[in-house]
Formats: C-alpha cells, structure tokens, sequence
C-alpha cells in the first residue's frame, strides 16, 4: 500500500453543530429552572445560584463566608452529619462563591436524589453558622490565605483588579490579613437573610433528568416558605475608579515573575462580544495562539501564556497573564505588544483564520459533549441573564467573520497604549 | 461495565475500542510503557522533556498541533514515573486525522537542536513555575529522595536536577526515542460512537507498517525493605510549619493495593473523614490535612501532607497524626465507615464514566497493567476489603520504620 504520509487525509470543517437548548420551566413559587436531560448515568447535578457575590457585601468576606459555610450545620443536622450523609451517599456539595454571585451544586447518584436533596434544602434555608464553626473556618482561611499570597500569580491578580477599577469598588477591592479578624456571626446571618431566598436565585438541573427529579426539585424548593422576608437590600452602585497603568510589586528571591496586561471592555451582553472572541482566540485563547508561539515556543520565556474576556455580572475585562522567566519581565511584555499590534496592523492569513475558526467549532462542540458541560455553558449566560440565542450567535460569527473584521474590531478594542500592566516578582 | 473489543496488529500495536454512542467526539488516547522509572539516574527528566519533543513535529508533518486544529481537534500529555500518555479529542468525522498524526510521530521525529534548545527553556520555566516559585513546591522533591534509596521513584518526573535538562543533548533525545517508542511498547485507546471495524481498517493503514522495535527488559532495581524511620529538616521562606510523612506500600498489582486505597480514604477523603474532623475541626492542629497514595505501579508511597495551625508545636502535631494511624491499626473503625468509603468509591467512578476520555484513558491504563477489562472489577475489589485486611495492611504499612518524614519549617516560627 502506498501511504501518503505528507497529506493530511480527509477531513470535514465542523458545518453544523447541534446546540443543544436547555428545557427553562419554573417551579411552583417561580424559581426561574432550566433543565438539561442528557448523559449515560443515572446522575444528578443540582446547580443553584443566587446573587449573593462580594459585589453585595457591605463588608470584606462575608459573602464567601456565607457561601462556604452553609455545610457546616443547620438546625437539623451539625457539621459533621451533613459532611457524614453526603460522604455515605457518595455525593458532593460543592460551593462556590464568585463576585456576582454564590453558588451552590450537588453531585448525586440519583438513586440516593431523595436523600441528598434534602440536605441541599436544609443547608440553604436553615444553617446557624454557629460560632466556634465560624472561628475555625476563619482561621484556616486566614492561613491559606497567607499561603496564597505567597504566590506571585495572585499577589498579581488583585493588584491587577485593583488597577482596573479601583480600590474601592467592589470588582477591585482587596481582601487584607485583618479582613478575617472583622467578620461577625451577626453580618454572616443578615447577608444570608437578604440573599438566600426564592426570590434571588436560578436552578439548573443535568444529567438524566424524569419528571421525577423535577417533582423532587419543586417539593423541596417550590415552596412559599423561603421568600424574601426583608425587602432586598439596595444593589450597590459603585463607580469606576481611574484605572492605574503601570504597576509593580517586587518579591524578593523569586525565579519568576507573574505579569497581567489588560483593560476593561464589553462582555457577553455586547453584540461585538463573538468577535472579539475570535480575535482574544488568535492572540491567547488557545495552545496554537500567536502569544503562545512567541513567547513560548520561539523564546522560551514561560510555560503558559494565555488570554482571556472575563464577563462579570455589571462590567467585563481583557486579560493577558503568564508566568515568566524573572529576569525577562520586561522582553516579554514587549513581544506581547507587538503582537497585539501586528493584529491591528496586519491582515490575519486566511490560513492561520481558517484554523482558528475550526478549533473554536471543535471547542463549541466539546462544551456540549454531556451533561454537564452543556450545564456549565449555560450557567454562565443564565446568571448574566443573557437570552437563550447566544451560542447560535457564537457559531454564526466564527463561521463568518473576515480579516478585515477582525482588524476593525481588534484596532477598535485593543490599542497597546489602552491596557494597564501588572509586575508581581523582578521587575526586569 | 464499560464494554470493549481488543486487537494487535502485527508490529505489536494494542487496540482498545469502546463503543459510547452519547457523544459526536472520539476521545483517542495512546499511551507509551515508559515513565520517569525508566530514566538514567545521570539523566533524569527525560520522559517529560521527550514529551514535550512529540508536538514539536514529526518525519512527514511539520507542525503537530496545526492540521490536529483544522480538523477540530484538541490534545495534550501527560508524564508520569510510569508511563507517558497522549490524548485527543475530537470530531468524530475526522477521526481519520488523528491516525495520521500519531502514526507519523511514533515513526519519527523531526529532531533539531533548535527545537530541542526551545523545549528545553519551557521545561526549566515548568521546573520554576510548579516547584520552585510556589510555597511548599519542593516538597515532593524533597520526600521522594527521602523515602526511595534505590528505585528510580526517588526522583520526580521533573528531573532530580535541573542540570539533567540543561544538559540534554539531541543524541540523548534520540536515543530515548529509539528505546522507548515503538508499536510494540504502546497501547492505543479509542472511544466515541466508533465501529470496531473502522478502527481496525484504520490502524492497519496507519501504524501497520510501522516496525516493531527491540524494547530492552526492564530491569529496574527493588527498594529494600527500610530499616529505621527517616527525617530531614528543612526551613524555607514559607508562612506555616509543614509535615509530610511517607509510608511504602505495596505495588499497583497486589490486593492489598486496594485496601491502602481505602485507607487513605476513611483518613482523608471528604470532610467526613478521620484526619478532618479529628485535627482540622475538633483539635484545630492544622489547616489542610491530606492522606494520599501515590498509585505507581511498582512499590508506590502512602502520602499524609499537612499544614500546621500557627500556634502548634510540630511534635504535637506528629503525635496527633500518629495516634490517628493507631486508632486504624488497633482496628476501632466502625462498619458503617468502611461501607462509605465504598460507596464513595462507587459513586466517583460512576461519574468517571461521563466522559469519553476518561474511559479510554482508563482502558489503556489497565490493559498495561495485564487486562483493560480489570476497570470493570474495580468496584468489586474495592468493595471486598475487609476490615480485618484494613487492619492488616495499616499495621505493616504505619510501621515507624517504614516511614520518611520532612519536617518543612517556616523561617518566621521560633
């Protein structure tokens, strides 16, 4: 047999793609649900998100406390029972807590649902947070948290955050040392009085997914029992601060430095979003990307760079971060600025397009491949209460978008001039 | 029960192929017999420097990852002390485009000393940004060395020295190339909504003409039975005092590999377990507290890794770890606890088998063990621990002297 071995064979360019649609129903009291029904095992995943993220605290923590200390006793159950129960049924509650929002998902073998499920109801309408659970929970956190500042990357994260929107403002605000010394039982029990209702919250449901779920579901949280009793807190409003350029920590005695470059900029509500999507795709989404061959392969200044558009509930922001060689900080940002001019400058070959537009197809179809993929691509549009069209909208533009787009959109959204720049490590 | 069939070409090649009709993806899945373990103790770091070498392109293809993302792909690798795993995943319409790539580079390599310079650079920026610039990160290079005095366990997959990665040469790279990679000494894994038949047709047409390889027997070194406890003393510029002790156990193929596993569960496996509650919540000793097992296939380690509140004494913190561990030997473990532990391990492995890759990645894992259809006794092995072998094996294994500990202090305590 004569084997071409220097022809790729045959492939197809990914033409259709079926986006799945979630069921959206609502229980009983209106708890607005969506539901995925899909998958091979008899599995269950109960997503449940409130807004309840720092953004609403009044104070630092205790937003993440609340979140994170719902499994640790009820009237009904103490800590280690509900931590007991959960491991005996082989399930998972896993909380997780974001600026926007807190989050809570049981992981369930559906067999033991009706058990579980209503751990999950108690844990939400009725923990204590009783006092010596809430000191210890602190002064763990408080030394991990220690620990975690140890480490340049987040030493770069929140003083990158902080530039962008300032000291004050929620988004960017720092957490301190002193910040786990301030929280009180009193503040746990009134933010989760105002936040954790039926009326502050979304369910999603995956996995297989019967009539049967969806009635256990409404019997343990489609009830009138647990509405708003206080009328919800105002919304903070909070203004922008002015951004901060440049900034640099130093850390002594470290082999590499973590750097951040960015700026404020649309997020998923914005019709521009898909397209500058593909444009963040080509620069650093991906392992192919331009940033990842520079700075990687061809200089071998890191192990990873990477982009990212981060959709917050209220703004959105661009992101470029990596891990550095310490000594060569400064080259590298200065190859990640040629690179994002040549985006502006220089039409992006059809070929390198075409690639990119395939891996974004290819990617589509991997963040709908089960159950809880589909689950976790629709959390993240429902909680920004972004309407259902928006993955049809996301294949539309990659398949259509044209050089000469994306050097509109990248010189509209990413001058070199418009991004702010964080150094934690060496500054050279 | 995941369902398969299994085939070898000529040359070697073992094929898995698992029907999973719930998926428009095919997770494609080869793994390569070669790990950290089979590295020369003056040359440490190479299968994980070689892995890195495998996307860099190969004898007919140029660029790895470029045609892999036409066609819709996505892939990565990863190296451990035994063996050296590559995957895909992607539409299943071009199933035939990952054939084509993994065939050309177990062929050849498009070795250049450029190429090997630039790998070289990522893999010691890797070295900084995992172990070197992270608080605790050099404790496992730390330990390793600690508890193995002969088998090649004793160094991380990282290398032992850095100095091994700098010194790589392209004749070294090649040579580790044509001992370890060949058909013969590999298995590949398929699943998605695939037909035997197809596959079959494919691997004869990809890697049917490709020649088996002499692949030299392995003859690694056993470590011999340790004699006396052994510590060592470190202090580095971290905020907290650290344990990590290190127990032998036995290898992946024995029984009582299964009921170690369970052992470290009822200690640390979810917040119900023995060392959460009993240190981190009721005593307040430390902040994190794990036990793990390593899972290597020759004699592997039992791990306990913990972070001491600011407040406490390392010597009570040992001792209460201790004392921990003779509460399992002395067997005062109820039976309810042991059926969790069980039940944990069942549910988790339903939820293993959601994803395509998993499931193929699990096939080739147990077929290099001796049989791919050893994932389908898992449940019940776990689930035929007694006891009374808990009892047993925790006995042998919590010896003191068989234990390794590293006192990591931070230079801030007294």
């Amino acid at each position: 047999m004569n084997l071409n071995r220097s022809q790729h064979p045959e492939y197809k360019n990914i033409e259709d793609i079926n986006i799945p649609s979630p069921k959206k129903i609502f229980l009983d009291n209106g708890i607005e649900t969506h539901v995925v029904n899909a998958g091979t095992q008899d599995i269950v995943k109960i997503d449940i998100t409130f807004n309840a993220g720092s953004w609403h605290q009044e104070k630092a923590l205790i937003a993440t406390t609340v979140n994170e200390m719902l499994t640790e006793g009820t009237i009904n159950l103490t800590s280690q029972q509900i931590s007991e129960k959960l491991d005996f049924f082989g399930a998972f509650i896993n909380a997780q807590p974001t600026k926007d929002f807190g989050n809570l998902s049981l992981y369930t073998l559906k067999k033991h649902l009706s058990e579980t499920i209503k751990i999950l109801e108690d844990i939400i309408k009725n923990p204590v947070f009783a006092e010596n659970e809430l000191q210890t929970f602190l002064s763990k956190r408080k030394q991990k948290f220690q620990i975690e500042l140890e480490k340049v990357t987040n030493i770069a994260r929140q003083e990158f955050n902080e530039q962008l929107f300032g000291k004050n403002h929620p988004y960017g605000i720092k957490t301190k040392i002193e910040d786990y010394d301030k929280v009180n039982k009193s503040d746990i029990v009134q933010f989760h009085d105002l936040y954790y209702n039926s009326e502050n919250c979304k369910i999603i449901l995956s996995g297989k997914i019967d009539n049967s779920v969806i009635e256990l579901v409404n019997n343990h949280f489609g009830n009138n029992d647990w509405g708003n009793k206080n009328k919800i807190a105002s919304i903070n409003e909070s203004n922008i601060g002015q951004s901060v350029m440049e900034s640099f920590i130093e850390k002594k005695n470290v082999t590499q430095s973590a750097i951040r470059l960015g700026k404020i900029i649309i997020n998923k509500n914005h019709p521009d979003f898909h397209k500058l999507n593909v444009v963040n795709t080509i620069l650093g989404g991906y392992f192919g990307s331009r940033l990842m061959k520079t700075i990687r392969e061809e200089r071998g200044y890191t192990y990873g760079i990477g982009s990212a558009l981060v959709s917050l509930k209220r703004e959105g922001f661009f992101v470029i971060l990596s891990e550095v060689g310490a000594d060569v900080s400064q080259n590298a940002i200065t190859d990640i600025l040629d690179e994002i001019r040549k985006l502006r400058e220089k039409k992006v070959d059809i070929d390198e397009l075409n690639l990119v537009k395939n891996y974004m197809l290819g990617d589509l179809l991997r963040s709908f491949d089960g159950p809880f993929e589909i689950s976790s691509s629709y959390k993240s549009i429902i909680e920004l209460g972004i309407e259902s069209d928006f993955y049809h909208k996301a294949l539309q533009s990659i398949k259509t978008i044209t050089p000469d787009e994306i050097i509109l959109i990248a010189n509209k959204y990413l001058q070199e001039d418009t991004l702010i720049r964080t150094i934690a490590g060496k500054y050279n | 029960m995941i369902k398969f069939d299994k085939f070898t070409l000529n040359n070697g090649l073992k094929i898995i192929v698992h029907k999973d009709p719930s998926t428009t993806l095919v997770a494609f899945n080869i793994l390569y017999n070669v790990g950290a373990r089979d590295e020369d103790p003056e040359k440490t770091g190479f299968a994980h420097l070689f892995e890195h070498l495998m996307f860099e392109g190969s004898v007919h293809i140029p660029s790895y990852d470029k045609p892999l993302q036409m066609a819709g792909g996505e892939n990565n690798a990863f190296t451990t002390n035994d063996i050296t795993n590559y995957y895909i995943t992607l539409p299943k319409e071009n199933i035939e485009s990952a054939f084509w790539l993994e065939s050309d580079r177990m062929l050849g390599l498009d070795f250049s000393k450029e190429k090997l310079e630039i790998q070289k650079n990522v893999v010691i920026e890797e070295f900084n940004q995992r172990y070197l610039n992270q608080p605790y990160g050099d404790s496992s290079l730390l330990l390793r060395p600690l508890a193995y005095k002969v088998h090649p366990y004793q160094w991380a997959t990282i290398g032992k020295n850095i100095k091994h990665i700098q010194n790589a040469t392209l004749t070294d790279v090649k040579d580790f190339f044509f001992h370890h990679y060949a058909p013969n000494n590999a298995i590949l894994s398929i699943s998605g909504n695939v037909k035997t038949d197809e596959i079959k047709t494919l691997s004869e047409k990809w890697f049917g003409s490709i020649d088996k390889k002499e692949i030299a027997i392995r003859n690694i070194p056993k470590e011999p039975k340790q004699k006396t406890a052994r510590t060592q003393t470190v202090k580095r510029d971290v905020p907290f005092d650290a344990i990590y002790k290190a127990f032998h156990m036995s290898s992946k193929l024995e029984k009582e590999y299964y009921t170690t596993d369970l052992i470290s569960d009822l200690l640390a496996n979810g917040k119900s377990s023995r060392l959460y509650q009993n240190l981190v919540k009721d005593k307040k000793m430390f902040s994190d507290i794990n036990a793990y097992i390593t899972g290597d296939i020759d004699e592997g380690l039992f791990i306990i890794t913990g972070k001491l509140m600011k407040s406490i004494k390392m010597e009570d913190a040992e001792k209460a770890i201790n004392s921990e561990l003779d509460k399992i030997i002395e067997g005062k473990i109820e039976d309810y606890e042991i059926e969790k532990v069980k039940n944990k391990f069942e549910s988790l492995f339903e939820f293993g088998q959601l994803s395509a890759l998993n499931k193929a990645m699990d096939l080739a894992y147990n077929e290099l063990l001796g049989d791919a259809n050893k994932i389908n006794l898992e449940v019940e092995n776990y689930g035929s621990v007694t006891k009374k072998e808990i009892q047993d094996v925790a006995t042998k294994l919590f010896n003191t002297n068989n234990s390794s500990t590293l006192y990591y202090l931070s230079k801030k305590s007294k």
